[in-house]
């Protein structure tokens, strides 16, 4: 991509595209308006994200790296993968059937205990302090791959909770970088057309705004403008794209697959954000403490998350994106193998684990040892930097090489201490 | 004793300096800032864009098209002091300062009419600031024109959603919203990053305010339960058991008073009656004495850094609430000046709001010479920041442009433009971040799109009414942007109108939506 390039200007020669078409008299549907090969070989090209984060703390004992039998393992049993020797819990029957489809990490080793620190810090790589807020992981890949063709916001936040523009989310890359939040995967208020305008009169009126903004914006700050221009074209691509929010429309099947229950609905609606082209697609769920019965709540919390993800992987493997979409799914941190007075796992960022698949990752391995009770990480330790650099090389982007110029400021965008996990990556 | 000597001190040194015919805070403003410009200042607001600022700054939105052209077309040499001096004395300086302290305050964590009515009639008697601040932090049930003050507390006593109460964050909202310190950190531990911010600041101001109880009333009030002994705590990172008493940061802690058991009360608690007593040893009567202090450096700079940042659009400390000695003033002497000044008029509000407005650092433009002088630091003030409007300003001017005051309902419409343009509870209103929420109301909320249809008496209609376009531009650049459009703006609109001469309801439409959704309109500039 030109670095010169603006995610926006993507969005506006969308539309210009759009423009083109009608303009000859064709009508055609957004399917067809790239000639069919171009448009195979731009999906082939454009990598993007799908960030599963699940707030508050997965337990690795009942998830990826299981200690049946031992002092802290809890009541659940291993159960075999798809891979000859590597199990995983009895809570993941589901992924564990596609576990050729996964890499497992479990020997994550990072530096924070806290939640209100700790989502912040590991969703920003954890870099080394240098006096400035950095971005989190997707608006640092909004940023470096772009919005791509969509004219989708590069950065869209499925979650629980409010709908909105989440701007603290950029740092110093600056609120277009921000995620737009599909509060309980509902669209945004005033997403449809108002009965009183045509879309003829829309672009009309838009064009005169754009003028007007252009004379004003001569000689001040470029911020104001540049964030204004950006919210509107992003609404204005947002409203012609009914059909990723009308749940009702979704294919029963599917809403069966991937579950009910809100934490499918909201992955299936993220998969809708990734075939339609939108780069980083994060979708949260919440809920994860288990402080006071962990176990019980591990057994509603794991087949939910089970359900969903197994069904995204495969969906993703089937429909042949599974080469471009990379998958990450991560806490803030595990949980003690200690069970503490409540039944409960507090907080445990010294040993524990995460699971991805997709773009530049090797499929159907684990990395990464514990001791037998699963407090320590017996082999290489590996910090959120760390991944963060494999994360980047998966995505063909080298950050050994590859900086933010923060007005100046030449900012490596991963750990400088940290490397890529050669054993995880695809060639 | 200390309290009277330093504010004679202070009154003194006023006196001497007028004695001196040292020059007037504004002149002295201007002085500081441009001695550190280190760049090419942007020249002075036209007469236009000076009269649209401050109508916004100080009645809450822009001028009608009555009031600027009288403004416009006045020669004398003092009308913008005359300007600042009618908005300052009008009805509507009340409500806009009771907008802003509003949602300063409450960051819209709810709202009761008797807070609502108590702001209005402290801005309208212009009470002094320190005034205001000791009757939210000590509220009194019994006097019933003050007691809406109460809703700073009550309203951060009751449950948040599902949430239980907030302690911490009250105790942390005293701390940001009356001294611009955030303590949140130090619940559990000094802060990691800010050496002036220990555990005790936290603790200190939690053993003053963590007695306050939520009453159940139809106003705003709260009760108070006896403090017997001190807060103890512990650093999570050093396990070493500490205490403290009621103590704020750079004054010396309160003794606790011993009481035998049901002699703490002057008047005891009766469930019966309602009555919540009263308190032989009241923290926050003690706490609505010392923190708005003029001694207290923390409390007048915090209220001179607010006021500062809203009419500058930046805070002389940035961000507000990070007051300490690693997060230096941009221009340490004048924040001294302006609290110290402050404080010396009684936390007089308009005094210091009129004596910003008078500077010529107020009154400097938002275009720089160039685009490369535009993007000069924000922190030198050498161009204008540009402030987003507030969701009251944004309906008060959308109502006041479009003509539609007789009709629209501002009271009934406030919680709709709030949904859309709004920051959410608890996030302070303090830098701009525009939405993509915000640009999908502008360009579908069927209320906005009906004021730009022909109705009796409103813009839309007078200008399908004018026959001549060029006039009609004129009268439309005037009534949304409080200027006259450019030769090359005219000739758009008139070029525009005749291609849609067929269409001309829907064209005027167009027209008058580009105008109020563009940034222009959108900003204090």
């Amino acid at each position: 991509m030109n670095p010169l390039c603006k995610p926006w200007e993507h969005a506006l020669s969308r539309r210009q595209l759009l423009g083109a078409a009608a303009g000859v008299g064709a009508s055609l549907g957004l399917s067809n308006l790239l000639h069919p090969v171009a448009a195979e070989e731009m999906k082939k090209k454009a990598k993007q994200v799908l960030f599963i984060w699940i707030d508050g703390g997965m337990s690795q004992l009942e998830s990826w790296d299981p200690k049946p039998n031992t002092l802290f393992g809890g009541p659940f049993r291993a159960i075999p993968t798809s891979v000859p020797g590597i199990h995983v819990s009895e809570l993941v029957p589901r992924s564990a059937k596609i576990m050729q489809h996964l890499a497992i990490v479990r020997s994550l080793c990072t530096q924070d205990n806290s939640h209100s620190a700790g989502v912040a810090r590991i969703q920003r790589g954890d870099p080394k302090n240098r006096g400035v807020t950095y971005p989190y992981f997707g608006s640092a890949v909004a940023k470096l791959l772009g919005a791509g063709s969509s004219g989708l916001p590069p950065y869209v936040w499925v979650k629980p909770g409010s709908s909105g523009f989440i701007h603290q989310d950029a740092g110093f890359l600056g609120p277009k970088f921000g995620a737009v939040a599909f509060g309980d995967g509902k669209p945004p208020d005033n997403l449809v057309l108002h009965e009183s305008v045509t879309p003829a009169d829309d672009d009309e009126r838009n064009a005169l705004r754009a003028v007007a903004n252009a004379r004003y914006a001569k000689n001040r700050r470029k911020q104001v403008g540049e964030a204004t221009s950006y919210v509107y074209d992003v609404a204005r691509t947002l409203m012609k794209r009914q059909d990723l929010f009308d749940t009702t429309k979704f294919d029963p099947k599917d809403v069966e697959r991937y579950g009910t229950h809100e934490f499918g609905r909201h992955m299936l609606q993220a998969r809708k954000m990734l075939e339609a082209g939108v780069t980083f697609v994060k979708v949260n769920s919440y809920g994860w403490d288990t402080h006071g019965d962990n176990f019980n709540g591990h057994l509603s919390l794991m087949p939910k998350f089970d359900q969903a993800f197994a069904a995204m992987v495969q969906d993703l493997a089937d429909r042949s994106m599974l080469d471009n979409v990379l998958v990450i799914a991560m806490s803030e941190f595990g949980r003690t193998p200690r069970i503490n007075g409540h039944i409960g796992r507090d907080h445990w960022p010294e040993a524990w684990s995460l699971v991805m698949t997709g773009c530049g990752i090797k499929r159907g391995l684990a990395v990464g040892e514990t001791n037998a009770e699963g407090t320590w990480v017996t082999s290489k330790e590996f910090d959120i930097g760390h991944m963060f650099h494999t994360w980047f090389n998966a995505l063909s982007i080298d950050p050994k090489k590859t900086e933010y110029d923060n007005g100046g400021q030449p900012l490596p965008i991963a750990h400088d201490d940290c490397h890529a996990v050669k054993e995880l990556l695809v060639g | 004793m200390p309290r009277m000597a330093s504010l004679t001190l202070a009154l003194c040194a006023t006196m001497v300096s007028s004695a001196l015919g040292q020059s007037s805070l504004h002149d002295q403003i201007d002085a500081l800032i441009e001695a550190k410009a280190a760049g090419p200042l942007a020249a002075q607001t036209s007469d236009a864009e000076f009269l649209r600022r401050v109508y916004l700054d100080f009645a809450g939105r822009i001028p009608s098209l009555e009031e600027s052209p009288a403004f416009l077309a006045d020669a004398d040499a003092a009308k913008r002091e005359k300007l600042v001096d009618k908005l300052l004395a009008s009805d509507e300086y009340a409500k806009r300062m009771s907008q802003v302290f509003h949602v300063m305050l409450l960051e819209r964590l709810g709202d009761h009419k008797e807070w609502q009515k108590y702001l209005q009639d402290s801005f309208a008697a212009n009470k002094p600031w320190d005034v205001m601040a000791r009757e939210m932090l000590n509220p009194s049930a019994e006097n019933e024109a003050t007691r809406g003050a109460a809703l700073f507390f009550s309203k951060r006593l009751e449950n948040y959603g599902q949430n239980p109460v907030d302690v911490p964050g009250m105790v942390r909202d005293v701390g940001r919203l009356f001294m611009g310190i955030d303590v949140q950190c130090c619940q559990c531990h000094d802060h990691l990053f800010v050496d002036d911010y220990k555990q005790e600041y936290y603790q200190g101001l939690f053993a003053f305010v963590g007695q306050a109880t939520l009453r159940q009333e139809s106003f705003p009030a709260i009760a108070e339960k006896p403090l017997a002994k001190k807060v103890e705590f512990m650093s999570v990172f050093v396990k070493e058991p500490k205490k403290v008493g009621p103590y704020l940061p750079g004054l010396k802690e309160i003794e606790i008073p011993v009481y035998a058991n049901g002699e703490e009360w002057e008047i005891k608690p009766d469930p019966k009656t309602k009555n919540p007593g009263k308190l032989k040893f009241s923290t926050l009567k003690i706490l609505s004495e010392q923190l708005p202090s003029p001694d207290n450096q923390l409390f007048k700079k915090n209220i001179a850094n607010r006021l500062w940042w809203l009419l500058l659009g930046r805070g002389l400390v940035q961000p507000l609430d990070m007051q300490h000695a690693g997060n230096a003033p941009s221009h340490p002497e004048l924040l001294e000046l302006l609290a110290n000044e402050f404080a010396a008029h009684k936390f007089d509000m308009k005094w210091l709001l009129r004596e910003i407005a008078l500077s010529k650092t107020y009154q400097r433009g938002s275009q720089a010479a160039d685009d490369a002088a535009a993007e000069a630091p924000r922190e030198s003030y050498r161009v204008a920041l540009e402030k987003p409007l507030s969701s009251e300003q944004l309906l008060a001017s959308m109502i006041a442009a479009t003509g539609e005051s007789a009709r629209a309902k501002p009271d009934e419409l406030q919680e709709r433009f709030a949904k859309a343009f709004a920051n959410p509870p608890r996030e302070p209103e303090v830098e701009f971040s525009p939405t993509v929420k915000a640009a999908l109301f502008y360009l579908n909320d069927s209320v906005v799109l009906g004021w730009l249809k022909p109705a009796p008496g409103n813009l839309a209609a007078r200008l399908f009414e004018t026959k001549e376009n060029g006039k009609l531009a004129e009268e439309m650049y005037l009534s949304i942007l409080t200027r006259l459009p450019g030769e090359d703006e005219k000739k758009d609109v008139v070029d525009y109108l005749a291609k849609h001469a067929a269409n001309r309801e829907t064209a005027i439409r167009n027209l008058l939506w580009s105008l109020l959704a563009s940034n222009e309109f959108c900003m204090n500039h």
